[in-house]
C-alpha cells in the first residue's frame, strides 16, 4: 500500500486534530474509507486524517478537509484498487463536508499584501509625480504563490529587501527634498585635444591617421565619428568650444568633388563611457560650414551647454553615406546608388558577404578591390538584377553593414571627408540648471504644494504631510498618525525640508505604506478602492476617485472607469503575463536546429496575446471567443509561426475560421512556447497547463523521486510509447489519465506554436549549437528531418474522444462553465491576492451560475466579480 | 589652469601614493574571529573578451612546464600560483556564459564570492565589492546575492576612491543618515506593534516578519554607523582628473582600478573583491603601436595568426596589470609580518573559452597566492567528466570559512592539487 503515492500536497502537513468530535456516522466512513492509508506514522500524501477532533478555527486543518471534499467530489478517491462507498454513503460524506466547509470556510483571509515591484514603482511614481522612477536592476524579483505575484503569502519582506526600501527611500527623499549644498559656482577650466585625444571605436581603426581625426559620414556613433576621450563637463554649464578642421578630397574619390560646404555637427552625449549612439538620438548643439575648397585649417568657435557628465561629440553630417531617419531607409538608397552603377561591385559583394569572421575594415576593402579586379565574378548571376532585401541579425550579416565597411574605408583612403586637427574646451564660464533639476524642482513644487506667507511652519508641514501621508496609506490619515509624523518632522531640523526629508523617508518604509490589506474584516472605501486600483491598474488610487460608498452601483462604475483608462494595460499585461504565462517567453530560446528567432519574434507573440485578451475586454465579447473566437492580431513576423503573408512590424486584427487550428488560448504561440522548453515539447507539461489554467482543476504535484520524462529525440520512440509505459502504472494513471490526453491533443504545435504533422528529427546533435548558429544566420535553414507522425488523439476520463486540438476546442465550448470558473478564480486569485477557500468558491459558483458565456463578456464577468462579497472582503 | 590632457600621464605619480600606503598599520576588523585564524581574502578577476587558449595555457604539465607568451609577465610569480586547464562549468555557450563564471549555473543563483562574502564579511568596512572598468558590457556580471541578483559593479576609480576613503562633509551626511534612519526605524516598529494588535493570527505572522525585518536591519544600521565612527584609512594616492572611462582608456582604468583594489586589501577595508575587466571595441594603442582592429573584432580573430597575435598583446596588457597587483600585495606585510599575497587567493581567468567561437569549455583558470601549494599546471582531463570548476570554487570557499560540500553540480574540491 505505501508504495502509492496519493500525494496530497506536501503543504498540509500532518498535525493531529483537534476541536470537534467528527460526528459519528461520517466518522465510521472516514474511518472505513480513508483511514488505512491516511494515517499512522506515514500517512499516505502526508494526509493523515487520524484523530477524535477537528479543529475548525486552524486554516490548515479547513484547507486538508477541502482537499478531501474535493477528492470524494471528482471520484478520485478512494482510489479504484480500494473498496469504494457506496453513491449514498459518498454523499452523505459530501453533505456533511460541505456543511462544515460553508460554516468554517469562510469567504476572505488575505493576509497583507506587501506592494510588489511593479506597485511598489506605479505607487512612487504617483506619489511623487516622477513618471520615469524606476528601481534598480539590483531590486529583488517577487516570489508568485497561488500562480500570481501579487498573493500576500508569497510577497515576503526579508531583511535585503527592507533595506533596500529604506536606501530607496532615502534616494527619493533626497530627489525632491535634496540637502543643502551652498549655491553653486562655476569652476573653469581649459582642456586642448589633439586627434588622439579622441576616442576610436570604429573596429576598424582607420579613422584615425597622424595629425587628424578623419570624419567620413555615417548614422551612428560608433563609426568614424569623434568624441573626446579625457573630457567630462564637471558642471552643468556654458562651454567654449573652438575646433580646427579640414575637408579633405582627393582624386580617387568615388564621388564627385563637391562644391558646397561640408558640415560640421557637434553634439551632446549623455557619457563618455557610452559606445552606441545614434545621432539623431542627440541633443544637436552647434553646426559650421567647412569650406570644401579651403585646404587650410579653418577654426571653428561657439559656446554651448553641457549638463554634468556629458561630452561633446563630432561628426560630418551631410557626407554621402548619410541619411536622415530610418537605418533601413538609409541603407536601401545607399544600396541602391553603389551598386546598380556597378555591377561587378554588386557580384564582388554577394561573393564576399560579409566576409570571413573577424576581417578588418580595412582587409575587406582590399578583398573587395581584389574580386572587382578579378575574373572570379559570375555577372550573369539573376540575384544581380534586383537590389538585395534587408534583413537582420547579426550586424555582420546584413548587405547594408558589408557595403559601409567598404565606403567608410574608401572615403577613409581616398575622400571624402572631414578631418578633425584639434579641439579645444573651456569652462563651465556660467552654469545653468540643466533638465534633470529643472524637473526635480518641479516635483518638489507638487509635493510641496503652496506656501501662503502668513502660514506658520508647524502649520505648513501638517499640511504637506496630511496630503501626502493620506496618500502613501491609501486612507485618510488620522490625527494621532499625523502628529507624531508632523512632530518627528519639526524635530532638531533647521531646515523645513530636512524635516520633511526624514518624514518621508518613515512613510516610505511604514507597513503602511509597503503594505495592503491590514485591516480585517469587510473592507471599508479606502482599502475598496486600493483593492479596486491595484487589481485593475497595479496602480494606487487617484486621489480624487476614493470611493464615496460601498456600493453596487459604485463598484460597477468604478471598475468601468479604471478598466477604460490608459493604466489598465498594467492588468492586461500582468495577468496575461502569468496566467498564460508570457513572462516566461524571456527566458525561452528555440533551439537553432528549428529555426531562426528573434527579440522580435518573441515580442510579437507577446504582443499578440495581450491585444487578444485586450480585445475580449474592451469590446466584451462573449466569454466562448476565449476558446474559439474568429480574430486575433498578428503581423510579419508572426507568419513564420502561422504561415500566412502579412507585411510590416505593426500588429494587425486579423479575421480567423472559427473551429480552426489556430484561435484562442489554446492555439496561441505564446502560450505554447510557454508550456514547452525550446527544444521539445513536453505533452505532461502542458496537459498540467491546461488542467491548471483551462479547466481549473489542478493535479497535485507528482512525487519527488520520480524522474521526469526526457524526450526521446532521436525518435525512435514516440512520445506516446513513453506516456503509455508511464501510464501502465496504476498510480501515475490515477493523475496521467487527466493530464495526457489534454497534453496529447496539443502535440501538432511544436515548441514554438507551429502546427505540424511530424516530429522534428533533429539531423546535428545539440553541441554544435555554435555552428549551427552560424548556418542559421547564413540562412541555410533548420537542421531537422521529418520524423514520426504525430498522433494527437486521446480519450478524456468521460470517454470523450479527441483527434486533435479542434476536438479539444469543441469539449471545451460545450462545457464552457469549466473554463468560464477557472478563469473567475484565476481574477479571483489576482484581485484578492489570497488562494480561495470553500466559501469563495462558492462565490465563484454564483457568479459563473448568472454568466452565459454565449452572451456575456470579460468585462461583464469582472463587473460581477468586484460586486461579489469574496472581493468586498479581506 | 591648462591641461594637456593628451600627454600620457606618467604612472609612476600615481604609484607614489601607493608606496605611502604600504606602511600604513593594518587596521584591527571590528569583532575579528578568533585570533589564532588569520584574515583570509579572495580576489576574483574575469577577463570579459577571454585569452587564446593555446597560448594561455602551458603546453607542458606539471612543475616544469613553459610559461605561455601570453602569462610571461608573470614570470616572478611562478612559485605563488597555479594554472589549471580541462575546468569549466559544463554550461552554455555564448556571453551569456559570463553568468554562469562565478555561479556555476545560469539561472537565479548565488556567486562563490557571496558565499564567501556572507561568511567573512561582517569584519571588514565592506564585505564586498564589485568593480570593473567603466561601463560593463549589459550581460557581464560576476557577483549574484542569494537570490539570484547580479550586484551592480563600480566603474569609475573616483567613484571607488570616494567609497573607500571618504571625505569629511561625506561622512558628516552619512552619519546623519545613518542616525536618524535608526529613529525612522524605530517609529515603523511602532507603527507595526499596534498594527499588529489589531489583526488575525495569520496576519499577524506577516507583521512579525516586517518586525523581524525592521530588528534585522537596525543591527546593520548599528554595525554600520562603528565603522562610521572609526576614521576611513588615510591614503596618499593621486587620482587623475578625469575618470578614464572611455573604451580606448579601459587599459588606463583597470590600472587604476587595481591600484585601489590593493588599497582596499591592505587598509583592510573589505576582503572579498571582484572585477570584471571589459571588452568593447576599442581600438588599443599598445607599445606606440595602434592595432589593426578593435578589440572585439580581434577576439574574433578566425584563427588568423596576425589577429591572434595582437589579441593576445592585449591579453598580456592584462597579465602585466595583474602582476603589478601580486607585486603590492607581496611587498605588504600584514599583521604577522607575512606578505599580504600569502593571505589572499587571486583567481584570474575568464568565463568565455574561446572568444572566437564563444565556446565556454576549457576556461582559463589562474590562481595565484593565498599561501597555497603552488608551481604546477594542472591539466584536468575534461573528457573524464567528473571534475569542474565548482571543485576549484569549492576549496577556496572551505578556505575562507564557508560551510559548503557542493556548488552548482561540484561535489568535490580540489584540494588534492593545492594543500
Amino acid at each position: 500500500m505505501k508504495r502509492r503515492w496519493i500525494i496530497l500536497v506536501g503543504w498540509l502537513l500532518g498535525t493531529v486534530l483537534h476541536g470537534e468530535a467528527q460526528t459519528n456516522a461520517h466518522e465510521g466512513l472516514v474511518q472505513k474509507y480513508c483511514m488505512d492509508c491516511h494515517s499512522g506514522k506515514d500517512p499516505d500524501g502526508d494526509m493523515d486524517l487520524s484523530g477524535t477532533l477537528i479543529d475548525w478555527q486552524s486554516p490548515e486543518t479547513v484547507s486538508r478537509w477541502e482537499t478531501v471534499h474535493h477528492m470524494l467530489e471528482t471520484q478520485e478517491m478512494p482510489p479504484d484498487d480500494e473498496p469504494q462507498p457506496t453513491a449514498e454513503e459518498r454523499q452523505a460524506m459530501l453533505d456533511w463536508l460541505g456543511n462544515e466547509l460553508t460554516e468554517h470556510g469562510k469567504i476572505g483571509g488575505t493576509v497583507p499584501r506587501r506592494l510588489n515591484r511593479e506597485e511598489y514603482e506605479n505607487t512612487i511614481r504617483d506619489l511623487f509625480h516622477d513618471p520615469d522612477f524606476a528601481v534598480s536592476n539590483a531590486f529583488p524579483a517577487d516570489d508568485s504563490a497561488h500562480g500570481f505575484d501579487n498573493v500576500g503569502e508569497g510577497l515576503v519582506l526579508s531583511p535585503p529587501l527592507l533595506a533596500q526600501y529604506l536606501e530607496l527611500a532615502t534616494q527619493i527623499a533626497d530627489d525632491i527634498l535634496p540637502p543643502d549644498s551652498g549655491p553653486a559656482v562655476a569652476k573653469p577650466q581649459e582642456y586642448a585635444m589633439e586627434p588622439d585625444g579622441f576616442t576610436e571605436d570604429t573596429g576598424a581603426g582607420a579613422a584615425f591617421s597622424k595629425d587628424r581625426f578623419r570624419l567620413a559620414s555615417s548614422l551612428n556613433m560608433a563609426n568614424s565619428a569623434a568624441w573626446p576621450a579625457r573630457f567630462e563637463a564637471a558642471q552643468s554649464g556654458v562651454y567654449r568650444l573652438s575646433i580646427t578642421a579640414t575637408p579633405f578630397q582627393t582624386d580617387k574619390m568615388f564621388y564627385q568633388k563637391r562644391q558646397e560646404s561640408l558640415q560640421l555637427e557637434v553634439y551632446a552625449r549623455r557619457s563618455a563611457e557610452q559606445v552606441y549612439d545614434v545621432f539623431d538620438k542627440l541633443r544637436a548643439l552647434a553646426s559650421f560650414e567647412v569650406d570644401p575648397e579651403q585646404a587650410l585649417p579653418q577654426t571653428f568657435t561657439c559656446e554651448v551647454t553641457l549638463f554634468k557628465g556629458e561630452i561633446f561629440g563630432l561628426r560630418w553630417a551631410d557626407g554621402p553615406a548619410y541619411s536622415d531617419g530610418q537605418v533601413r531607409a538609409y541603407s536601401r538608397t545607399f544600396l541602391a546608388e553603389r551598386l546598380t552603377k556597378n555591377r561587378r561591385f554588386y557580384a564582388a559583394m554577394l561573393k564576399l558577404k560579409g566576409g570571413r569572421r573577424g576581417i578588418t575594415q580595412s582587409e575587406y576593402y582590399e578583398e573587395m578591390n581584389a574580386l572587382i579586379a578579378g575574373d572570379d565574378l559570375d555577372l550573369k548571376d539573376s540575384q544581380l538584377d534586383a537590389l538585395p532585401q534587408y534583413w537582420g541579425g547579426g550586424l555582420s550579416d546584413a548587405p547594408h553593414n558589408w557595403i559601409k565597411a567598404y565606403v567608410l574605408e574608401e572615403m577613409h583612403r581616398h575622400g571624402p571627408a572631414l578631418d578633425v586637427l584639434s579641439a579645444e574646451i573651456e569652462g563651465p564660464l556660467s552654469l545653468v540648471e540643466d533638465d534633470e533639476s529643472r524637473a526635480r524642482k518641479a516635483r518638489a513644487a507638487l509635493f510641496l504644494g503652496d506656501r501662503p506667507a502668513e502660514v506658520a511652519d508647524r502649520d505648513f508641514v501638517e499640511t504637506v504631510l496630511r496630503r501626502f501621508l493620506s496618500s502613501a496609506f491609501r486612507r485618510p490619515i488620522d490625527d494621532d498618525t499625523l502628529q507624531e509624523y508632523v512632530n518627528l518632522a519639526m524635530q532638531g531640523s533647521e531646515r523645513l525640508e530636512d524635516g520633511l526629508h526624514l518624514a518621508v523617508r518613515r512613510a516610505l518604509v511604514s507597513p503602511q505604506f509597503l503594505y495592503r490589506s491590514l485591516r480585517p474584516g469587510v473592507l471599508d472605501t479606502s482599502d475598496l478602492a486600493a483593492r479596486l486600483s491595484y487589481f485593475l491598474t497595479s496602480s494606487p488610487p487617484e486621489e480624487s476617485s476614493s470611493l464615496e460608498e460601498v456600493s453596487a452601483e459604485v463598484l460597477e462604475r468604478e471598475s468601468l472607469r479604471l478598466l477604460q483608462g490608459e493604466r489598465s494595460v498594467n492588468f492586461v499585461r500582468s495577468f496575461t503575463g502569468q496566467w498564460l504565462g508570457t513572462r516566461m517567453l524571456k527566458d525561452i530560446m528555440p533551439d537553432p536546429r528549428l529555426l531562426q528567432f528573434y527579440d522580435q519574434d518573441r515580442r510579437a507573440m507577446i504582443a499578440e496575446t495581450e491585444l487578444f485578451f485586450t480585445e475580449m475586454l474592451e469590446e466584451n465579447h462573449p466569454l466562448v471567443n476565449f476558446i474559439d473566437p474568429d480574430f486575433s492580431y498578428r503581423n510579419a513576423n508572426l507568419n513564420k509561426i502561422y504561415g500566412g503573408d502579412l507585411q510590416g512590424s505593426e500588429m494587425q486584427r486579423v479575421a480567423l475560421e472559427r473551429g480552426g487550428k489556430h484561435g484562442g488560448v489554446l492555439g496561441l504561440a505564446s502560450v505554447m512556447m510557454a508550456t514547452a522548453n525550446g527544444v521539445d515539447t513536453q505533452p505532461i507539461l502542458r496537459g498540467v497547463w491546461l488542467l491548471e489554467n483551462v479547466l481549473g482543476s489542478p493535479t497535485p504535484p507528482p512525487p519527488a523521486d520520480i524522474p521526469a520524462i526526457a524526450p526521446d529525440t532521436s525518435g525512435a520512440r514516440s512520445m506516446r510509447e513513453q506516456l503509455n509505459a508511464h501510464r501502465a502504472d496504476v498510480s501515475c494513471a490515477r493523475c496521467h489519465n487527466r493530464i495526457d490526453p489534454l497534453g496529447m491533443a496539443l502535440e501538432n504545435f511544436d515548441p514554438v506554436g507551429r502546427w505540424r504533422d511530424h516530429y522534428p528529427v533533429y539531423t546535428k546533435p545539440e553541441d554544435g549549437a555554435k555552428r549551427l548558429k552560424e548556418e542559421f544566420y547564413a540562412n541555410k535553414g533548420p537542421a531537422t528531418r521529418r520524423g514520426p507522425a504525430i498522433d494527437a488523439t486521446g480519450q478524456l476520463p468521460d470517454g470523450t474522444r479527441l483527434e486533435s486540438v479542434i476536438d479539444l476546442k469543441r469539449y471545451l465550448v460545450e462545457n464552457m462553465d469549466l473554463f468560464t470558473t477557472c478563469l473567475t478564480e484565476k481574477l479571483l486569485v489576482f484581485a484578492t491576492g489570497r488562494p480561495l477557500s470553500f466559501g469563495d468558491r462558492r462565490v465563484v459558483e454564483q457568479i459563473v451560475h448568472q454568466l452565459d458565456p454565449d452572451q456575456h463578456g470579460l468585462r461583464d464577468l469582472i463587473v460581477a466579480l468586484v460586486k461579489s462579497e469574496s472581493f468586498r472582503t479581506k | 589652469m591648462k591641461t594637456n590632457i593628451n600627454t600620457t600621464r606618467d604612472r609612476r605619480a600615481f604609484l607614489k601614493g601607493l608606496g605611502v600606503s604600504l606602511t600604513l598599520p593594518m587596521l584591527e576588523s571590528l569583532g575579528a574571529a578568533s585570533p589564532a585564524a588569520a584574515p583570509k581574502r579572495l580576489v576574483v578577476v574575469g577577463t570579459y573578451l577571454g585569452f587564446h587558449q593555446s597560448d594561455f595555457f602551458p603546453h607542458q604539465v606539471g612543475r616544469d612546464y613553459g610559461l605561455s607568451p601570453v602569462l610571461e609577465p608573470l614570470a616572478g610569480f611562478r612559485d605563488e600560483m597555479s594554472i589549471f586547464s580541462g575546468l569549466d562549468h559544463r554550461g552554455r555557450n555564448g556571453h551569456e556564459g559570463w553568468k554562469a563564471w562565478m555561479t556555476g549555473n545560469g539561472a537565479r543563483s548565488v556567486s562563490m564570492d557571496q558565499l564567501v562574502a556572507d561568511a567573512v564579511g561582517d569584519q571588514t568596512r565592506f564585505a564586498s565589492l564589485q568593480l570593473t572598468c567603466g561601463r560593463p558590457p549589459s550581460g557581464a556580471r560576476l557577483s549574484h546575492t542569494r537570490e539570484g541578483v547580479a550586484l551592480p559593479m563600480i566603474g569609475r576609480p573616483s567613484v571607488l576612491y570616494q567609497t573607500l576613503f571618504r571625505s569629511g562633509s561625506d561622512k558628516a551626511r552619512i552619519d546623519y543618515l545613518l542616525n536618524s534612519n535608526a529613529s525612522v526605524l524605530d517609529g515603523v516598529l511602532d507603527e507595526a506593534k499596534s498594527l499588529r494588535r489589531r489583526v488575525s493570527a495569520s496576519d499577524k505572522r506577516k507583521m512579525d516578519e516586517y518586525l523581524a525585518s525592521v530588528r534585522d536591519v537596525e543591527k546593520k544600521l548599528q554595525k554600520q554607523r562603528a565603522w562610521l565612527n572609526r576614521p576611513t584609512p588615510k591614503v596618499d594616492y593621486t587620482l587623475p582628473e578625469f575618470d578614464p572611462v572611455a573604451p580606448d582608456l579601459s587599459l588606463e582604468c583597470e590600472s587604476i582600478m587595481y591600484d585601489l583594489m590593493a588599497l582596499a586589501l591592505t587598509t583592510d577595508s573589505t576582503r572579498v573583491l571582484t572585477f570584471l575587466v571589459p571588452g568593447w571595441s576599442q581600438v588599443f594603442d599598445i607599445n606606440g603601436r595602434k592595432l589593426s582592429a578593435g578589440y572585439h573584432g580581434l577576439s574574433h580573430h578566425g584563427n588568423d595568426p596576425d589577429k591572434v597575435a595582437e589579441y593576445n598583446l592585449v591579453g598580456k596588457e592584462h597579465v602585466k596589470r595583474l602582476s603589478r597587483f601580486l607585486d603590492h600585495l607581496k611587498a605588504h606585510r600584514d599583521a604577522d609580518g607575512q606578505p599580504l599575497l600569502n593571505s589572499t587567493s587571486v583567481l584570474f581567468g575568464s568565463g568565455m573559452g574561446d572568444s572566437n567561437t564563444h565556446d565556454n569549455s576549457n576556461l582559463p583558470t589562474l590562481l595565484a597566492g593565498g599561501g597555497w601549494r603552488h608551481g604546477s599546471h594542472h591539466q584536468i582531463d575534461r573528457e573524464a567528466g567528473t571534475r569542474l570548476l565548482g571543485d576549484l570554487y569549492l576549496t577556496l570557499m572551505q578556505r575562507m570559512g564557508v560551510k559548503v560540500d557542493s556548488f552548482a553540480g561540484a561535489k568535490h574540491n580540489l584540494n588534492e592539487a593545492l594543500l
